[in-house]
C-alpha cells in the first residue's frame, strides 16, 4: 500500500506544472481517500486502476499543454507578421534548397537503381572491353557471380505499331548479352526478360522495353508482349517489359527504353556487324558483373586485373607493354551513374556537411531572431511569472514559437522542393536530348530535412528562451526590455555564432562564385564565326538500311552536293560535333615512336576523326603543318591487308603536342597507338570543349571504317551557310534528294548545340548560384535580428547617453560599430573558410577544380564578394537600429 | 450563449455528465464529486482522480462549469481545495442531455410496450 501511494504520488509529480497548481493536491488528496476505500474493497485490482488511470493522463494533459502553447504561438505570430514571415522564409528556404539539391544531384549519385537487386553487388570496369575480354572475365566463377556485357546510348530508328510509315524515330537503348538481366538481378514485371536460355544467336530478334517506353510510346496496351516493332526496318518482338524505374545501367549517362540482345542479327544494329563479338580488340563493350557474397571490390579488381595482363600479353597485335599500374578500375555500379568507391565516400561526406550547414545557419538565424525577440518581450514573460507561469512554462512557450516556425518553414520548403524539381523537369523537357533521367523529389531527403529543421528549430530556440526567463522579476517588470540581461559579453557565445554564421555566409557566397566565374569563363566557347551560321545534321546511312558500299558513295558524293547547292560557304565531316567534350574513358594512349629516344613518352590522347577542310570549317589556323585534305581521305578509303604497317596522318591539339613532344617541333614525327603508326602533319590550337575542358586530342583523317560502320553519334555534316541562307532547312533538303531513305539527327545550329552542351553546367550554376544567394539573404537576416536584439538590449544605456547629450548620429554609431565589428571578424573567417573548402572541394572533382583555378583568381569577386556581404550586412544593421533614433530619453530614464 | 451552443456538447461524455449533475445541486469541490457519483450510482460509477481533474480543467475550459469564489464555514473548509459550480451554459448543457436520455428512455418503453403488447 505505501509502495503504490508512493508510486501515484510520483505521477501526480509527472503531470504538467499548470495541471499540477490547479489540481496536484487535491489529486493526490483524493488519490490518497480512494486508495484508503479501495484497499477496503477493491483490493490491488482497484488499486491498479487508479494508477493507470494516473499514467494514462500524464502524457494527455502534457498533449493538452502542447496544443495550447501552439495556439498561443500562432496567436503572437500572426501579431508579428514580418518576424514570423522571415522566420519562415529562412526556415522554408534551408529545408526546400537542400531536399531540392539532395534529390537533383546526390539522389542521382547514390540511390540504388530501380527494379535491380543486386545493386549493392554490382561493378563495372571504367574502361569498355571488348566481348571476347568479357567472356573470358566469366570464367572468372570464384570472384563474380555473373559478367554481362552491354553498350549503351544505341540508336534504333524505330516505326512504332500504327505510325505512318515515313515517320522514323530514333529510340536509344542497349545491346545486352542475354545474361544481362540475371547479373543485375531484374524481373520483368510483364513477359520475360532476356535470358541465356531463351536467348540464341539465330533466333528471330526480340527485344524487352523499359516501363517508360510501354507506357509513353505504346499508351500501356496491354497487348504489348508478343508486339512486332519495325527495328532497323527489321521486325524485333517485344518479349517482356522491365520493371518500373529501370532504365539499364549507365542510365545517368543515357537512360534506355530498348534492350536488344548481342544475339540479334547486325541488320537490327548495325553495332554487331563486323564480327564484334569474337575480335579481342574491339573494346566496344561494358563489363558489369555481380561481385560473389563476401568478395571485397579489391579482390575482384585484382583478379580481372590479372585476367587482362594475361590476355594482353598474348595478344599478337598489341605493343608490349611494362607498366606496374591498374590495368582494370572498377566503378560501383548499383546506382545511375557509376562512380568509383574513394570519390562516392568524399562525395558523401561533402553532401552531408552542405545540407548540414546550410540546414544549421537556418536554425541559428531562428535562434537569434527568437532571442530578439524574447529580449523585446521580457516585460511580458515577467508578468506572466509573477502570475504564477513558471519558467519551464514560459522556455516551453518560447521553444513552441521555435517549433511552429520549423513546422511552417517545413511545410513552405517541401513546396519550394516540389517548384524547382518542376521547373527542373521543363527546363530538361524543353532540351530535345536523349536519355535525360526522370528524377522525382527524394522523400527521404525531404524528410530527413524537415526533422531536422524541427530538431534544430528546437534544440536552438532552447538557448534563447531559457536566456529570457532567466531575468530577476522586480527589474524586468519595471524596465522590460530596457533590462541588462546577464551574462551579455561583446564576445560572447552569441556574437560569436554570429561571427561564425557571417563566416559560413561569406565561404557559400566564395565558393558558389568561384565555381560561377570558372564556369562561365571555362565555358565561353569562342569561335572565330558566328556559330548561328554554321549548320549541323547527323546521318547513320548504315543504320537507315543502306549498304556499305551505298554509304561510301553517298559520303563521297555528299560535299560536293552540299557545294553545288550554293547556299553553303564551308563544308565539313567530322565524327563528333565540334566543342564536343570526351570522357576520359574514350581515350587512348599514344606513343612517340622515336628508337633512338632513351625515355618512352606516352600520352592519352581523344581519336576524333574528321574529315578535309574541318578546321577551315571553323575558321581555325593551324600553328603549324597542314590539315587533312582530299588525298588523304581518298588514300584511306582503300582496304589495305595489314593496317600495322600503314602510317596515317594526324593532327595534333596544341595539348597533346605540348606533352608528347615538349617544345620541339611535331611535325613529321611518327606515334604509335595500340594497333596503328601515325605522322603529325599539323598541329592545331586546342579547341576548348563545351564543358570547358581541354583535352589532349589527336585528329585521324575519317576512314573507310568510319563511313560503313554505323555509330550511335553517326557522321555529323557542318555546312557553315551563306548570309541570309537557312542552313539546317538547306541541309535537309540536300540530304533528302540525295537518299530518300536518310534519317537526319540532332539537326541543329552550332549555337543551338553548344547552348544543350552547357545545359549540365547551367543547371550546376544555377544550384550554386541558389546556394551562394540563400547564403547572403540568411546572413543579412541573421544581422538584423541581432542587431534588433542589441538595440532592444542597450535602449537604456542609449537613454542616458542622450539625456547627456549625444546626438542621434553618435548612439547610431555605437549600435552599429558592433555590427561592424561582427562583419570585420566574420569575413576573416569566411575568407579562410573558403579556402579550405574550394582545397577540399577541388580534392573530390576534377570539373569543380577546373572552375575554381579560373575562379579563385577573379578580382571582381575576391573584392567583390566581401564588400557585397558587408554592404548588405550594414543595411541589415541600419534598419534595426533606426529604432534607437526613436527612444525617447524621458521615457527610458523613467525607470530609474 | 444559445441552445446551438449548448447543442454542440450533446450527446455529452458520461463523466462530464455525472460531473454537471452532482454539481446541480450544489456547488462542490473534486472530491465531494468523486463521493457524490459513487453513492449516486451505489459505488457502480467511479471517477478515477486523473480523470475527474482532467475533466474539470477542461470543462472549465469549455465554459461549463467555473471555480466558485464562495467557501463553506471555515469549520468545515479546506484551503487546498477548490470548489466548482454550474455557468448557465453548463445548465443548459445538462438540461439538453436530460431531455436527450428522457426521449431515449421514452423510445424504449414504447418499444417495450409494442412488444410485449
Amino acid at each position: 500500500m505505501k509502495r503504490s501511494q508512493r508510486v501515484y504520488e510520483r505521477l501526480v509529480q509527472a503531470f504538467p506544472h499548470e495541471f499540477k497548481l490547479a489540481h496536484g493536491e487535491e489529486m493526490l488528496e483524493t488519490g490518497e481517500a480512494a486508495m484508503a476505500h479501495m484497499g477496503k474493497r477493491r483490493g490491488w485490482a482497484g488499486l491498479a486502476r487508479l494508477l493507470v488511470d494516473a499514467a494514462v493522463h500524464v502524457p494527455i494533459e502534457y498533449f493538452s499543454e502542447m496544443r495550447r502553447d501552439l495556439q498561443y504561438a500562432a496567436r503572437s505570430l500572426v501579431k508579428s507578421p514580418g518576424f514570423a514571415l522571415v522566420g519562415i522564409l529562412s526556415m522554408g528556404l534551408a529545408i526546400g534548397l537542400t531536399t531540392h539539391v539532395y534529390s537533383s544531384n546526390w539522389a542521382m549519385l547514390t540511390r540504388p537503381m530501380e527494379g535491380v537487386a543486386h545493386a549493392d553487388r554490382l561493378v563495372m570496369a571504367q574502361m569498355p572491353v571488348s566481348y571476347f575480354y568479357i567472356e573470358r572475365y566469366r570464367e572468372q566463377g570464384n570472384v563474380f557471380e555473373g559478367v554481362a556485357a552491354f553498350q549503351t546510348a544505341v540508336p534504333f530508328n524505330m516505326r512504332l505499331p500504327g505510325e505512318a510509315d515515313n515517320k522514323q524515330q530514333r529510340i536509344f537503348g542497349q545491346l545486352v548479352s542475354p545474361d544481362y538481366f540475371r547479373v543485375m538481378g531484374v524481373d520483368a514485371q510483364r513477359g520475360r526478360v532476356l535470358s541465356e536460355a531463351m536467348d540464341h544467336a539465330g533466333d528471330a530478334p526480340t527485344a524487352v522495353i523499359s516501363d517508360k517506353f510501354w507506357r509513353t510510346r505504346l499508351a500501356s496496351r496491354s497487348d504489348a508482349v508478343g508486339l512486332v516493332l519495325r527495328v532497323n526496318g527489321q521486325a524485333v518482338t517485344i518479349v517482356g517489359i522491365a520493371p518500373r524505374g529501370f532504365e539499364g545501367a549507365l542510365a545517368a549517362e543515357s537512360a534506355s527504353e530498348l534492350f536488344v540482345p548481342v544475339t540479334a542479327p547486325p541488320a537490327v544494329a548495325p553495332e554487331l556487324a563486323n564480327d564484334v563479338l569474337h575480335r579481342r580488340n574491339a573494346r566496344e563493350f561494358w563489363a558489369l558483373a555481380s561481385l560473389a557474397p563476401g568478395v571485397a571490390l579489391s579482390q575482384a579488381e585484382s583478379a580481372l586485373d590479372g585476367v587482362t595482363r594475361r590476355l594482353d600479353a598474348d595478344d599478337p597485335l598489341a605493343p608490349p607493354q611494362s607498366d606496374k599500374a591498374r590495368r582494370v578500375t572498377l566503378l560501383l555500379a548499383g546506382t545511375r551513374a557509376p562512380i568509383p568507391l574513394e570519390l562516392k565516400r568524399a562525395l558523401e561526406g561533402f553532401f552531408g556537411v552542405l545540407m548540414g550547414v546550410v540546414i544549421v545557419i537556418a536554425c541559428m538565424n531562428l535562434g537569434a531572431m527568437l532571442m530578439a525577440r524574447g529580449a523585446n518581450r521580457r516585460k511580458e514573460f515577467a508578468i506572466r511569472m509573477s502570475i504564477g507561469a513558471s519558467r519551464f512554462r514560459l522556455a516551453r512557450q518560447l521553444m513552441s514559437e521555435g517549433l511552429l516556425l520549423s513546422l511552417l518553414g517545413g511545410l513552405l520548403g517541401f513546396g519550394l522542393a516540389y517548384m524547382l524539381h518542376v521547373l527542373n523537369a521543363q527546363m530538361y523537357q524543353a532540351v530535345d536530348a536523349p536519355g535525360l533521367p526522370e528524377l522525382g523529389i527524394d522523400w527521404r531527403a525531404a524528410v530527413f530535412a524537415f526533422v531536422a529543421a524541427l530538431v534544430c528549430g528546437v534544440a536552438l530556440s532552447v538557448a534563447p528562451a531559457l536566456r529570457v526567463t532567466r531575468s530577476e522579476l522586480t527589474p524586468a517588470l519595471k524596465e522590460g526590455p530596457a533590462m541588462q540581461l546577464p551574462g551579455h559579453r561583446r564576445f560572447g557565445l552569441r556574437n560569436l555564432a554570429m561571427a561564425a554564421q557571417l563566416a559560413g555566409s561569406l565561404t557559400l557566397l566564395l565558393i558558389t562564385g568561384f565555381v560561377l566565374i570558372g564556369f562561365a569563363r571555362a565555358y565561353r566557347v569562342q569561335t572565330n564565326f558566328d556559330p548561328r551560321t554554321m549548320a549541323m545534321a547527323s546521318i547513320d546511312p548504315v543504320r537507315d538500311g543502306e549498304s556499305p558500299e551505298k554509304a561510301l558513295d553517298l559520303f563521297a558524293r555528299l560535299p560536293q552536293r552540299l557545294k553545288v547547292s550554293g547556299k553553303f560557304s564551308r563544308i565539313a565531316l567530322t565524327t563528333l560535333p565540334p566543342y564536343a567534350a570526351v570522357d576520359d574513358d574514350d581515350k587512348e594512349p599514344l606513343t612517340v615512336d622515336d628508337p633512338q629516344a632513351a625515355q618512352r613518352v606516352q600520352q592519352a590522347a581523344v581519336k576524333w576523326s574528321v574529315g578535309a577542310g574541318y578546321f577551315a570549317a571553323l575558321d581555325e589556323h593551324l600553328m603549324s603543318g597542314r590539315e587533312f585534305n582530299d588525298t588523304d581521305e581518298r588514300s584511306l578509303m582503300e582496304p589495305v591487308a595489314d593496317n600495322a604497317t600503314r602510317l596515317m596522318p594526324v593532327v595534333l591539339n596544341e595539348t597533346a603536342a605540348m606533352k608528347l613532344f615538349g617544345s620541339s617541333s611535331a611535325i613529321g614525327k611518327h606515334l604509335r597507338d595500340r594497333s596503328q603508326g601515325y605522322e603529325v602533319i599539323g598541329v592545331v590550337h586546342d579547341l576548348k570543349s563545351g564543358m570547358g575542358i581541354k583535352q589532349a586530342i589527336a585528329y585521324v583523317p575519317l576512314s573507310r571504317e568510319d563511313f560503313v560502320r554505323s555509330r550511335a553519334a553517326g557522321i555529323t555534316i557542318l555546312a557553315r551557310a551563306k548570309p541570309g541562307m537557312d542552313g539546317a532547312t538547306a541541309v535537309r533538303d540536300v540530304l533528302s534528294s540525295l537518299d530518300p531513305k536518310l534519317v537526319p539527327f540532332h539537326v541543329e545550329s552550332l549555337s543551338d548545340q553548344l547552348a544543350i552542351s552547357r545545359r549540365e553546367i547551367r543547371s550546376a550554376m544555377r544550384t550554386y548560384g541558389g546556394i551562394g544567394g540563400f547564403g547572403l539573404i540568411l546572413s543579412a537576416i541573421g544581422l538584423a535580428g541581432i542587431t534588433a536584439y542589441s538595440v532592444a538590449q542597450r535602449k537604456r544605456e542609449i537613454g542616458i547617453r542622450m539625456a547627456v547629450g549625444a546626438n542621434k548620429g553618435q548612439v547610431l554609431r555605437l549600435v552599429l560599430r558592433e555590427g561592424i565589428a561582427l562583419i570585420t571578424v566574420g569575413t576573416a573567417m569566411g575568407f579562410a573558410g573558403a579556402v579550405l573548402v574550394s582545397k577540399a572541394l577541388s580534392a573530390a572533382t576534377s570539373v569543380i577544380a577546373d572552375a575554381l583555378a579560373m575562379g579563385t583568381n577573379d578580382p571582381r569577386l575576391l573584392i567583390g564578394a566581401p564588400v557585397l556581404l558587408a554592404a548588405l550586412a550594414l543595411v541589415a544593421c541600419y534598419i534595426p537600429a533606426r529604432a534607437v533614433l526613436r527612444i525617447d530619453p524621458l521615457k527610458a530614464l523613467r525607470t530609474e | 450563449m444559445t441552445m446551438k451552443q449548448a447543442e454542440q456538447f450533446l450527446p455529452l461524455k458520461p463523466q462530464w455528465f455525472h460531473i454537471l449533475l452532482a454539481l446541480a445541486g450544489d456547488e462542490q469541490h473534486g472530491y465531494g464529486i468523486m463521493q457524490e457519483v459513487l453513492e449516486r450510482t451505489t459505488g457502480k460509477v467511479r471517477l478515477w482522480p486523473a480523470t475527474l481533474y482532467g475533466s474539470l480543467k477542461r470543462m472549465i475550459e469549455a465554459d461549463l462549469i467555473a471555480e466558485s469564489s464562495k467557501r463553506p464555514r471555515p469549520e468545515l473548509d479546506d484551503a487546498r481545495r477548490r470548489y466548482y459550480r454550474l455557468t448557465p451554459l453548463g445548465r443548459q448543457v445538462l438540461d439538453g442531455e436530460c431531455e436527450r436520455l428522457q426521449g431515449l428512455v421514452h423510445a424504449i418503453q414504447m418499444k417495450r410496450k409494442m412488444v410485449t403488447g
